[in-house]
């Protein structure tokens, strides 16, 4: 393994406050030391910006959902080939890019971990098998239990909600999957809307035929995820999500988790009041006062960047409503027992009242929150746009002309129903930039030796130059190191890198298996016995994460 | 795996020659059997001589090598596995990847970037739908236990309807027949999407049987239609696909409606689905340029001089390079006697077994080698 010095870098760690100081990091055999010896590589980065390597808690990178967004999409592709060379695979880019583009692309950012938010659990072998082909970046996977036919049986059986087998039950799909944790979307929602069309509105809608509501579902997993101690909590994507007057639901869904650990995905998207004549309007200072007042929950968000997006989401009513609003195309799959997929090419105009207000409230939970560490960044990739938007996300956040400029550019309606035009001149610091791009995602994945410089951390670093213009800077890293190897160079990349599943396990009575094992019966078309993952060349390289409750 | 149902509750009896399945599938039976003989083959041929494998890849990566227009083609019950060696290996030489038959009727541009298709796994359909319309397939004959997996002769009630004029084995099982001709089907389609629409239109002999047709539909809340060669297959293929998918959209304002595709070429779900994330694209992809480019000619192998076919034939799996199949190489017959993942056709990936011992290789391990001594 390479021995690497960087040297003179003003360091931004701040899981170990560290804001700015000018000090060396050292790496040696994939991780950071203390020293390295007088042959160690040096890199000289005076004058420049050390930080960890990004860290995507939130994004849609493999599976599926995301490979059926490819085939709809072919056109969106066409205009941005890349070629193979020597050492790099070929590919296409655009908002849905393949495979091996996208692992290049992320690590081009000074990502070197992304998580794929929302994954079939039926679907594993496939988005085990994309993500083996993703290179540079260590990846994992949220497996989709929020409509989960079986687990809702579970739900009713006696003990219900408290009962151990649940816990057992999602303990043994991680590792049957392995999955890294547990994602919830549109809980009861998509079953409904498989069986006819329907949908839940409210938390104590009956889901028909298992007669459990979203409330008991939200309850009952987020719950088991607790008790489990998963390294990451409970994923939550709230019932009704672009629905005017949501933030309701949201604040329920909030107040339904009291006291567990949970992440709440993409919050823009479900913090809309109700304006007159049924538009949407802001309601992201009261989740962000619900939040200030929960410290045991966290959120992404989500936001919406004008220009082209893909939206794709296990929530298919979403999908069908999108549908509905005149898109040209749209894909929807149904997963047997466990969940949906709606997939609807989409753009987000600034002079649209509903878009601007949407990328509006993103930058009110960015600006308006208090704690940077709870209220992380994500484009939710690609529904809000392509993750190769950070760079000017992260500009908006730190520019306040440059986002002045941008605000005029908006819908003023829907800018003036925010509060960014009340002279909100907060400007992220680069240390605030940190936390939420790296270290706050991997402190709430769990992941202790992530997002973080400190002895012992993962060699996993980014180094910018400091440039006034803070896009060109994000975007054009001067060298990535990943796993204590230089892998990018201004620009361009100069290895490859497999990267590494990260997968979770908590303990589980094998017992659990006899009472799964009837209820596959009657509801897969696949045997019990084929359905978990064993092959290692799918499950292999991993880390695996141990619950804390093992 | 002969059809792309990768039944896995399926028990394999062997006694000599003898395959049988339980439950009974006479098509898997004989895909077994063809699979199960391979006594007498050499592991590999040169011009139809018996060679080592290690010549025969030297062989082969020597005409691909000096391909002008080198293309890779087949993927009849290949792995992901397989599918992925093989695009790594297109990628690296520059070559036309297409799944199923390169020599018949183009399948026709896809519909499904246009407007989108409503789709689901094969137990939503079982669990769901009421109605079930096969239009103009044959799958009692294709796809044997495919009725069985969609609940068809269980418990519940549900109607097959189906759209065929010709006396198939499937029609006489159908609740419902519409017998009109396959020149009728765009008309048809059409007529079905005004009229759920419910728009009035001018109707001939069609009327009757659309309303039938119509009236079933409207007292369930979940229909599937399946389809596939019979509709896409030929001039005109993607206009009718097209109004399949409008009209199941269409249908979904009501009801909830899907569709399940019977591939032309059974088993190559996986290598579709691999050359999507691969490169983004599905079908076939030319990286002649350097890059992948989505083929839509309707003659795309016109310049083609060399071809590496992947296949899964009547005396195993098999590697075929050359402008005349001039070197053969035996693999391991996926689910048979290898191991790896394969996607059914409704895109649930599953694990293969390898019941049967087999010294040959694999043909993703023969693909790596042979990218190995292309690139040497």
């Amino acid at each position: 393994m390479t021995e690497i010095r960087i040297s003179g870098g003003a360091v931004h760690d701040p899981a170990n406050d560290v804001d700015g100081a000018v000090r060396d990091v050292c790496l040696k055999d994939g991780k950071v030391v203390e020293d390295v010896g007088p042959g160690a590589r040096r890199i000289d980065a005076r004058g420049m910006v050390v930080m960890p390597g990004g860290v995507d808690i939130h994004a849609h990178i493999a599976g599926p959902k995301v490979n059926g967004a490819r085939k709809l999409t072919p056109d969106t592709r066409r205009d941005d080939p890349v070629n193979r060379t020597s050492m790099l695979r070929s590919g296409t880019g655009g908002l849905v890019p393949s495979t091996f583009t996208t692992g290049y692309r992320y690590s081009l950012l000074g990502y070197t971990t992304v998580v794929e938010a929302a994954a079939p659990p039926l679907a594993a072998r496939h988005v085990l098998a994309e993500l083996r082909d993703t290179p540079m970046i260590d990846k994992a996977f949220l497996i989709l239990m929020g409509n989960n036919q079986v687990l809702f049986e579970l739900m009713r059986q006696p003990g219900g909600a408290a009962s151990e087998r649940l816990r057992d039950a999602v303990a043994w799909w991680l590792e049957a999957t392995g999955g890294y944790g547990v994602k919830l979307v549109n809980p009861g929602g998509v079953e409904l809307f498989k069986r006819d069309n329907g949908n839940v509105h409210s938390l104590d809608d009956h889901v028909a035929g298992f007669e459990v509501t979203p409330r008991q579902v939200l309850e009952a997993i987020g719950g088991a995820v607790d008790e489990l101690g998963l390294p990451h909590p409970v994923h939550v994507h709230a019932n009704n999500l672009g629905v005017p007057g949501n933030a309701d639901t949201t604040l329920e869904t909030m107040r339904t988790l009291a006291g567990r650990q949970a992440h709440f995905a993409h919050l823009q998207f479900h913090a809309y009041g109700r304006a007159s004549g049924g538009l949407p309007s802001s309601r992201a200072p009261a989740l962000l006062d619900h939040l200030s007042d929960h410290p045991e929950l966290t959120a992404d968000v989500g936001q919406v960047m004008f220009g082209e997006a893909v939206t794709m989401t296990a929530d298919g009513p979403v999908g069908a409503l999108l549908r509905d609003l005149g898109a040209e195309a749209w894909l929807n799959h149904d997963t047997e027992v466990e969940t949906g997929c709606g997939i609807v090419p989409y753009r987000y105009r600034a002079s649209s009242y509903v878009h601007a207000l949407q990328w509006g409230i993103g930058l009110e939970l960015f600006l308006l929150g208090k704690d940077p560490w709870q209220i992380m960044l994500s484009t939710d990739h690609p529904n809000g746009g392509s993750f190769l938007s950070y760079p000017k996300l992260i500009r908006l956040l730190m520019d306040r002309g440059f986002r002045d400029e941008e605000i005029g550019r908006a819908n003023q309606r829907a800018i003036r129903r925010t509060a960014l035009t009340d002279g909100l001149d907060r400007e992220y610091t680069l240390n605030e930039i940190a936390i939420i791009t790296r270290a706050a995602p991997a402190r709430r994945l769990g992941l202790r030796d992530k997002g973080h410089l400190g002895i012992g951390a993962d060699a996993d670093v980014t180094i910018y130059h400091d440039r006034d213009d803070r896009e060109e800077m994000f975007a054009t890293p001067r060298y990535v190191i990943k796993g204590g190897e230089l892998v990018v160079e201004e620009g361009e990349l100069h290895r490859v890198e497999d990267g590494v599943l990260l997968s979770a396990r908590a303990e589980f009575d094998p017992e659990v298996s006899r009472v799964l094992e009837p209820l596959f019966g009657e509801r897969y078309t696949v045997a019990f016995e084929h359905y978990p993952v064993r092959d290692p060349a799918l499950r292999e390289p991993a880390r695996v994460i141990e619950a804390a409750g093992s | 795996m002969g059809c792309g149902l990768l039944c896995d509750d399926v028990t394999v009896e062997t006694s000599g020659d003898d395959v049988r399945l339980r439950p009974e599938c006479r098509l898997g039976a004989r895909w077994f059997a063809e699979r199960t003989r391979l006594t007498g083959k050499p592991p590999a041929t040169i011009n139809g001589e018996p060679a080592e494998v290690g010549a025969a890849l030297a062989r082969a990566a020597e005409l691909l090598r000096s391909a002008r227009r080198p293309a890779v083609s087949g993927f009849e019950g290949a792995t992901v596995e397989d599918a992925r060696a093989a695009v790594a290996l297109a990628d690296r030489i520059g070559a036309l990847v297409s799944h199923g038959s390169l020599d018949g009727p183009w399948a026709g541009a896809p519909a499904v970037p246009l407007r989108g298709s409503s789709t689901a796994t094969l137990g939503e359909i079982r669990d769901r739908s009421r109605v079930v319309v096969i239009w103009r397939e044959d799958p009692e004959r294709t796809h044997p236990r495919l009725l069985g997996r969609l609940g068809f002769g269980g418990p519940g009630e549900r109607t097959l309807v189906v759209v065929d004029e010709r006396e198939t084995a499937t029609a006489a099982r159908a609740g419902l027949r519409l017998t009109w001709s396959r020149e009728r089907d765009l008309v048809a389609l059409s007529a079905l999407h005004a009229l759920q629409r419910g728009l009035t239109i001018r109707l001939d002999e069609l009327a009757s049987e659309l309303s039938g047709l119509l009236e079933r539909l409207a007292t369930v809340h979940h229909v599937t239609f399946v389809y596939g060669a019979g509709l896409t297959a030929g001039p005109g293929g993607q206009r009718r696909a097209l109004a399949l998918h409008e009209l199941v959209r269409s249908l979904c304002q009501e009801r909830h409606a899907v569709t399940l595709e019977l591939p032309a070429a059974p088993g190559t779900r996986s290598a579709d689905d691999v050359l999507a994330w691969q490169t983004g694209y599905a079908g076939s992809v030319d990286f002649a340029s350097g890059h992948p480019e989505l083929v839509m000619a309707t003659e795309p192998l016109d310049e083609v001089d060399v071809t590496l076919r992947v296949e899964s034939g009547g005396s195993g799996g098999a590697l075929v390079a050359g402008p005349d199949a001039e070197v053969w190489i035996r693999t391991a017959a996926a689910g048979v006697s290898a191991e790896g993942t394969a996607h059914r056709l409704d895109g649930v990936p599953l694990a293969l077994q390898a019941p049967q011992a087999d010294s040959a290789p694999t043909a993703a391990a023969l693909l790596a080698r042979l990218l190995e001594r292309v690139q040497g």
